[in-house]
């Protein structure tokens, strides 16, 4: 037994990140990565509640303790098990995306809450129960935990390529109910084996079988479905997303087209992935036939000059590929970070496109574009960045998403790329109220300032149509020929003017008129030397987004909150900004549950004062310094490897692995007051120093070869992993000696703020950004030193 | 005898009021919802009156047929709010005369308002499943004056082009080349425009002299999570 509980823990730690991790895939897949990110958080908390369970009922568990194990693990599996087969029933029944609009859905969102929350609460409570009755080698215990957790996000990131998100819970699934294989009480073996290889039975069955999970009405995919004769016949699994094909002889994609285009849209097929758009199949024009692009306000910059080599960065399917070699470019690189969906077109999908991507004059490249701009050293004619906000993409939504390509910092990086005339060409949908347009605006002319190119006019021309609005900046300033070039062109396309060297006012409502020309004036003032002060009157967050602020798509300013809801009216003030609103509604109930589940418990206990407050102190303080630390890694590795996946499994496996190194040493250090002392000073040292170097430091390092960019990361994280590692045996090994009733309580406290502190960081870095939140995790962790100093 | 006059009027006196009920929840949201903000055609707020929206919605939603909100119908699509429905009426000056052709039927509910006012409305819907219903439905409450078309409306319907107006209830990326083809000198095209996530604005586009041009006229705000402003 003595051993084998250290498997079965790692075992059941490895469970449970792999099952959080799937479920994020495959309810984000079949309703909206917000809804998942909320429920899942909620079910986290089982961590917490476990242990406020264990404060309660301590002396019963250490009673049964070995059968308990056994039985908690087991059921953790079946429980893992049992919630897809629910979900199919729940998802049948209520659509997250109605939440706001139909309260019928609200008792299913509890629901989804409470039934999602029973593995991960069955599972804590089997590790809380092991810490508690194994706290003499709590040092070797918790380093089976990170490292089966470290194990456990790479062990998914493996079944992510073999299969599809609904079959992973029940892969996962098989884990915890071979722990509790491993840990059968010897009495009771002989009449426990059976039984418990038969449950394996349940997961194998939902793996060759899987339920079928109702994917949402309102998906992009449904809605694709919903068309005559559309239908799927292309699917593929990848960490990068579930991909499905579709055939839809009725979509046409053409957004923003101008109104003067008489000619037929091509019809296409679509990639879907994880239930939303990525971009449409279509074939490539032909030499006698215009290019549908020409006739939207893409087009300007083909119009202002014959770039030959161009870049189009997130160029999902290669349709603005297509449009550069159509319009003479010689040399075009496409990069697009999605290496599944980029293999495919490039090969059993090549002929949807008339094997675009084979082009002798096109070069596509597997990475982040920013990551891309970082490590490329070529000059480009033309770059392209992606649409903002086309019907692929939504504001609201990804508020919360690091779109590191639409900082100043990124801009910067693509005007380093520009050739001598070098044009950057951004298009954005016109929102209302108007923000994406204003902020992509604002993000150009401080990128042209800080390049010294003070009279923004003569390098910045903006165009609009109906629906679009296109920017280009040149590098050099725009001759009168192309000027002319630009007006006659909104001329034959029913375009007006934004932004021209000697625009009129009449020339910007020429043929399409807004309701609110304001737009114009706040064009004006963004423009001017004054902008600081419209970014601060405005009602929503237009000031450029920073490398330390990524979050382009975050307009909400929390304290016009209620301004925004005498203009718009109080339904409508979710829908601004859905997915920041879900962030804060998170936290806030996030914070009630753990209210109720470790503070109020505190009123009904009989324990004495002494070391209630240093183990809230302590706990909480390394459970968020913890947490900030490694979310702020993540996010700072995703730009250095391309991609979030890369950078979650090595990020999560170095830091959980180095810290359960960390954790082994430190059963064999003194548990004094000064090893304390020592080992968080150095915590709070190195994230100081991480703080302010990392950045500097991995864009140094970007261009290194992938495997050894790996390594490095994994040296520099390790140093202070190892150190993060320590104080949470440490502590509780110190309780132990004093007064271990508190244990479970410490090791709620510690899941409670765990997940507290995720949503917690993303809601600093958003207003604050990440230097903060890393200044504010050594702060959580001088709290638990203050804490350690008066314990 | 007497029994049964009481039974019969326990059978009806519960229909009876919610009858009278949905009448004068109909009358408020007019007031309430329409007059309030600013639609005054005569002939919209008469059919806004007379076309009986909890028909048009899944029996789950009927108590709340006439609150001040788009409600869901299926197939990812909604029946709009009650007020962007008198106003897309409202904003193309709809005379009896009048051919009007309608890009997603949905529900049917605007295809019914129109047919209050119009002589002949044509409509078409790309859901099948959708496009039966509604025409089921329009055939039950006796509008015969609506063809429902299931199809693709993108071609629009060139057998009976030109029309005076297309309201388009399906939110587009962009707009077809074939309706402004089949809309006639000086009509009327209405369309929501914008990503389906965000707040979108409705469009109007006309044809005068040739030329087209568009106005911005106001944000379709109460319209979360759909493709469009479908109904």
């Amino acid at each position: 037994m003595n051993k084998r509980i250290y498997l079965s823990l790692g075992l059941l730690s490895a469970s449970l990140i792999a099952f959080q991790l799937s479920l994020m895939q495959l309810i984000s897949a079949v309703q909206w990565n917000h809804f998942a990110y909320m429920v899942i958080s909620i079910a986290l908390l089982g961590f917490g509640a476990s242990g406020t369970l264990l404060a309660f009922t301590r002396k019963w568990f250490e009673r049964h303790a070995e059968v308990a194990l056994y039985l908690l693990m087991t059921l953790t599996g079946v429980a893992m098990s049992g919630i897809i087969l629910f979900s199919s029933t729940l998802f049948g029944k209520f659509d997250t995306y109605l939440i706001f609009a139909d309260f019928l859905n609200v008792k299913y969102l509890f629901l989804s809450y409470f039934s999602f929350f029973i593995p991960f609460f069955l599972g804590a409570l089997a590790i809380g129960l092991i810490y508690t009755q194994y706290v003499s080698r709590i040092g070797t215990m918790y380093f089976a935990d990170l490292l089966g957790s470290g194990l456990g996000g790479i062990f998914l990131l493996g079944l992510l390529w073999v299969f599809y998100p609904v079959q992973l819970p029940a892969v996962v699934a098989i884990l915890p109910i071979v722990a509790g294989i491993f840990i059968i009480p010897k009495q009771w073996f002989k009449k426990l084996i059976i039984p418990s290889l038969l449950l394996l039975f349940l997961p194998v069955y939902l793996i060759i079988f899987p339920s079928q999970l109702p994917v949402s009405e309102f998906k992009g995919v449904s809605g694709a479905l919903n068309m005559p004769e559309s239908e799927i016949y292309m699917e593929r699994k990848s960490p990068y997303g579930h991909i499905q094909v579709i055939e839809a002889p009725s979509f046409r994609n053409a957004p923003g087209l101008s109104l003067s285009f008489t000619g037929d849209i091509p019809v296409g097929d679509i990639i879907y992935s994880n239930g939303d758009w990525f971009g449409p199949l279509t074939n490539r024009a032909q030499n006698d036939e215009a290019h549908f692009l020409d006739y939207t306000t893409h087009n300007l910059a083909y119009i202002i000059s014959e770039p030959t080599n161009v870049l189009v960065l997130d160029g999902r399917t290669g349709l603005h590929a297509d449009h550069a070699l159509w319009s003479g470019a010689e040399k075009v690189t496409i990069v697009e970070e999605n290496k599944k969906a980029l293999n495919l077109l490039n090969n059993e999908l090549a002929f949807k496109v008339d094997s675009l991507f084979s082009d002798a004059k096109l070069r596509s490249v597997g990475l982040h574009s920013r990551s891309f701009l970082l490590a490329d050293s070529s000059h480009y004619d033309l770059i392209v960045l992606p649409p903002i906000e086309s019907f692929g993409g939504s504001s609201g939504v990804n508020a919360l998403e690091e779109q590191y390509l639409l900082t100043v910092d990124a801009m910067n990086d693509t005007w380093n790329h520009l050739s001598d005339k070098g044009m950057i060409e951004v298009t954005s949908w016109m929102d209302y109220p108007v923000r994406n347009p204003l902020k992509i605006l604002a993000t150009l002319v401080e990128t042209l300032e800080q390049n010294k190119c003070m009279e923004i006019e003569q390098h910045l021309v903006s165009i609009r149509s109906w629906g679009t609005i296109t920017f280009v900046l040149k590098k050099t300033p725009f001759s009168s020929d192309e000027v002319s070039r630009i007006r006659s062109f909104c001329e034959q396309m029913y375009f007006d003017l934004v932004l021209l060297l000697g625009i009129t006012s009449s020339e910007r409502s020429a043929f399409n008129h807004l309701e609110d020309s304001s737009f114009f004036s706040y064009v004006d003032q963004i423009v001017s030397p004054e902008r600081d002060a419209f970014y601060k009157n405005y009602d929503f967050n237009i000031r450029p987004a920073t490398d330390n602020k990524p979050y382009f798509s975050q307009f909400l300013k929390l304290d016009r909150l209620s301004k925004l809801r005498n203009l718009f009216g109080q339904e409508a003030v979710p829908f601004l900004e859905i997915g920041y609103f879900i962030t804060l509604l998170t936290f806030i109930q996030i914070a009630l549950i753990a209210f109720i589940l470790i503070i109020f418990p505190l009123f009904f206990t009989k324990w004495k004062g002494k070391g209630k407050v240093y183990t809230l102190l302590y706990f909480s303080g390394i459970g968020i310094g913890f947490m900030f630390v490694e979310i702020i890694f993540i996010q700072q590795f995703i730009l250095y490897f391309g991609n979030p996946v890369t950078a979650a499994s090595a990020v999560l496996s170095g830091l959980l692995i180095s810290s359960g190194m960390g954790s082994l040493m430190s059963s064999r250090l003194k548990n004094n007051s000064r090893t304390i002392l020592i080992i968080l000073s150095l915590v709070i040292f190195f994230i100081l120093f991480y703080a302010f170097i990392l950045t500097p430091v991995l864009r140094v390092s970007i261009s290194l070869p992938f495997l050894v960019k790996i390594l490095f990361s994994i040296l520099l994280i390790s140093p202070v992993a190892f150190f993060m590692g320590m104080p949470f045996p440490i502590g509780l090994k110190h309780l132990d000696g004093h007064n271990n009733s508190l244990i479970p309580w410490a090791w709620g406290i510690n899941g409670c703020f765990s997940v507290i502190s995720t949503v917690l960081a993303t809601i600093i870095a958003v207003e604050a950004g990440f230097l903060w939140v890393m200044l504010l995790a050594s702060v959580a962790y001088g709290l638990a030193l203050v804490a350690s100093i008066f314990r | 005898m007497r029994y049964l006059y009481i039974l019969l009027a326990i059978f009806i006196f519960p229909w009876s009021i919610h009858a009278q009920n949905y009448e004068q929840e109909r009358e408020k949201m007019v007031t309430k919802q329409i007059l309030k903000r600013g639609v005054r055609d005569v002939r919209t707020l008469d059919a806004m009156r007379k076309v009986e929206r909890h028909l048009f919605v899944p029996p789950r939603y009927m108590r709340m047929a006439y609150d001040d909100s788009p409600l869901s119908i299926g197939y990812g699509q909604t029946i709009s709010q009650p007020y962007i429905v008198a106003y897309m009426t409202e904003i193309i000056e709809p005379k009896p005369s009048d051919k009007v052709l309608e890009i997603g039927t949905g529900s049917g509910y605007q295809a019914a308002v129109l047919a209050e006012i119009i002589d002949k409305v044509y409509t078409i819907e790309i859901v099948s499943e959708l496009a039966k219903t509604a025409s089921d439905r329009l055939q039950n409450l006796g509008y015969d004056n609506v063809k429902v078309i299931s199809g693709d409306g993108y071609n629009g319907f060139e057998e009976e082009a030109p029309f005076d107006a297309i309201v388009v209830t399906a939110a587009s990326e962009h707009i077809p080349p074939s309706l402004i083809k089949q809309l006639k000198e000086g009509g009327k095209m209405i369309i929501p425009v914008g990503s389906p996530f965000l707040v979108q604005t409705l469009m109007l586009i006309e044809k005068k002299d040739g030329k087209i041009s568009t106005s911005s006229l106001m944000p379709v705000k109460f319209v979360p999570f759909t493709r469009g402003q479908n109904q």
